[in-house]
């Protein structure tokens, strides 16, 4: 049926190269070193040459490029070929492949092109080289190869089950980004990172361009007067908006019309302002789900909901079902994938006064230092600082004590824990891989043990946290098989 | 550890030959500290500075509570605890002194059975089998045992598994 040829990528895709100077990239600090070294003396003529030699060269290797490169989506596996020189062959077999991701970055999107990321990770260990990008192909084109790498793989799965007409696959819409959940962002850590990283990056870009070319502050605006209280006041408030500003655009241009649809056995998730990107995550690999809070996000009952898919590379970003919400939206998707186990059981007394104990103890520490300093030296505010943490940790211990639980169901089973970032994981009994029983001293004294569900998906492992070291046996027995029985007694 | 176990622990013990692979580590850790030392006692000389002559003896000291640490207390202690056990579906170890961890294994989600054998393993007829899964976590790790025992354990897992395994991994 298909034809076995060889497939070029889109001639376009040159223009993209060129345009993003994608191979000449290398040259531009040496020339920029040039530039600064013989600080532009040249005539505009001589800025246009390099301009256009520049822009010739990279035209040049980008269609040496393209015409070494080639790609087979074949019936048994997709070979990429490529290499101007040294040629290399990367095969992946069609039943490897765990998910294929189209992305649509700016420039790509200007020619209609499209990126496809083809993944074949194997194990937990996610790593560059067990990913098959090809890059530059007609819109039209990606999504015929989705289409036919998925349905392969759904055919191969069809057949293993013994059916022989797979059913028109169906599309059903699970839930769709609303704008106005961009108002959390600025709640979240890892949004509020975005702005001070491009704020950093400025900085950095700053530091490379010749010092005669930055203006100073103070020849700008003249020496403002530090002194002034209410100054510095607008200026901290003015830093907070921006900062909040920054997090929303950030956000928005990640998440920007995210929405997840369930078609056939696979849930796909399309997001991005700039990039658009298509992600397949395959339902049978999924093994459980997070639900995570932080901090900022408990105060406005926001959440964000993450699948644990087993085999799947960069699982954080690619994993994620609802990236920003409320939470019983992230509630609801997760309960639909991973059966819910119940409400969850506290834990006993004990960890409650463990985890305060741990929580005041740095306080205590500093106290005493405190107090040695202040008897020695009479130097005293070490022994506030120390008090005020000490007073401190006990909120702090109550809160995490708070965030502990554990629960069983006939399905599935679940724990949390955490404080700074609450993550509330409810993973199918058929998830472990393994389980992991630690005691330290002070655990084994107060009769408590903390207990590691092995997971082939996620970060590889959740913990149920200062469990009652009695009910361990059966905790691991009623969330995995039969094989746990032979940690009891 | 009067207080009750968590979990039960596993019954068997590792090859007696590893309290021996343990001393011959102490013994060569010794003897490199006591390397260490004698050349301070040789190369410095006592009139480079006041603190030359406690360095000595400390130096000494410590060498001396070094070797009875890695020769006599710690070979032993480490055998006892060290527990591993193969049980019909899973594999089970024990591990650690002050703070202990008991890792439980399904051979139905066994990946892959690694034998490895150091150099001073050889010398005394020691390997290491390590029994990995599709968690970076959940890997089992079961030192020092009798080579003919792990050969045997690696080959009875790995076909175990190959039998009752699973598609979820």
């Amino acid at each position: 049926m298909t034809r076995l040829t060889a497939r070029r990528t889109s001639p376009r895709v040159l223009l993209v190269h060129t345009l993003t100077f994608r191979q000449a990239r290398s040259v531009v600090p040496v020339a920029l070193a040039v530039i600064a070294g013989r600080g532009l003396q040249g005539s505009p003529t001589t800025v246009v040459a390099l301009v256009v030699g520049v822009t010739a060269l990279s035209l040049l290797w980008a269609a040496l490029a393209w015409w070494r490169t080639s790609y087979l989506a074949g019936d048994t596996a997709v070979v990429l070929t490529r290499g101007l020189v040294s040629r290399s062959v990367r095969t992946v077999p069609n039943d490897r492949i765990r998910g294929v991701e189209v992305e649509a970055p700016p420039v790509h999107r200007l020619f209609g092109l499209v990126r496809v990321r083809i993944d074949a990770a194997a194990g937990s260990v996610a790593s560059e080289d067990e990913e098959l990008v090809i890059d530059g192909v007609l819109r039209t084109e990606g999504d015929r190869l989705r289409g036919q790498l998925l349905s392969r793989r759904a055919v191969v799965a069809t057949e293993a089950a013994g059916r022989h007409s797979a059913p028109e696959p169906v599309e059903e819409e699970l839930h769709r980004f609303r704008n106005r959940w961009l108002l959390y962002s600025p709640l979240v850590g890892s949004y509020l990172v975005l702005p001070l990283a491009a704020v950093g990056a400025l900085f950095r870009l700053l530091d490379e361009v010749p010092d005669r070319y930055v203006p100073r502050p103070g020849q700008l605006i003249g020496s403002p007067d530090l002194s002034d209280g209410g100054l510095v006041l607008v200026v901290a408030g003015g830093a907070l908006v921006l900062l909040a500003l920054g997090a929303v655009l950030g956000s928005a241009v990640v998440n920007w019309r995210f929405r997840l649809v369930l078609r056939g056995g696979s849930l796909i998730a399309e997001r991005g302002l700039l990039t658009r990107r298509h992600t397949d995550l395959e339902v049978d690999r999924i093994r459980g789900c997070a639900v995570s809070e932080g901090l900022g996000m408990r105060l406005v009952g926001a959440a964000r909901a993450t699948a644990l898919v087993t085999g799947l590379g960069d699982a954080a970003r690619r994993g994620q079902l609802l990236p920003l919400g409320p939470r019983e939206d992230a509630w609801q998707l997760t309960d639909l994938l991973v059966p819910s186990p119940g409400a969850l059981q506290r834990h006993p007394a004990a960890a409650r006064r463990r985890r305060l104990g741990r929580a005041v103890a740095p306080g205590g520490v500093v106290l005493v230092a405190g107090a040695v300093l202040t008897a020695t030296a009479g130097w005293w505010p070490l022994l506030v600082a120390g008090a005020v943490l000490t007073v401190l940790g006990v909120p702090l211990g109550l809160a995490r004590y708070a965030a502990l639980g554990h629960a069983t169901g006939p399905t599935s089973f679940a724990v949390r824990s955490g404080w700074l970032v609450r993550e509330h994981v409810v993973l199918q009994r058929r998830a472990v891989v393994g389980w992991q029983v630690r005691q330290t001293v002070v655990q084994r004294r107060a009769g408590l043990a903390t207990v590691q569900a092995c997971v082939g998906a996620g970060q590889g492992g959740y913990a149920a946290v200062d469990m009652a070291a009695p009910e361990v046996a059966g905790f691991t027995r009623a969330a995995s098989g039969s094989w746990a029985s032979a940690l009891a007694g | 550890m009067s207080a009750p176990t968590p979990v039960r622990e596993p019954v068997w013990s590792l090859s007696r030959k590893a309290i021996a692979l343990w001393v011959a580590q102490g013994a060569v850790g010794t003897l490199c500290y006591g390397l260490v030392v004698g050349a301070f006692w040789l190369l410095v000389p006592l009139d480079a500075g006041a603190a030359v002559a406690p360095a000595r003896w400390a130096g000494a000291a410590f060498v001396l509570a070094y070797a009875v640490l890695a020769l006599a207390v710690r070979p032993r202690l480490r055998f006892r605890v060290h527990r591993w056990e193969v049980t019909g579906e899973a594999i089970y170890t024990l591990t650690g002194w002050l703070t202990r961890t008991w890792t439980l294994v399904p051979i139905s989600r066994v990946q892959t059975v690694d034998v490895t054998r150091g150099l001073l393993q050889q010398l005394f007829g020691l390997a290491t089998v390590a029994v990995l899964t599709a968690s970076s976590q959940g890997t089992v790790r079961v030192p020092h045992l009798d080579l003919g025992v792990a050969r045997h354990v690696a080959d009875h897992v790995a076909r175990r598994a190959e039998k009752i395994r699973d598609e979820a991994t």
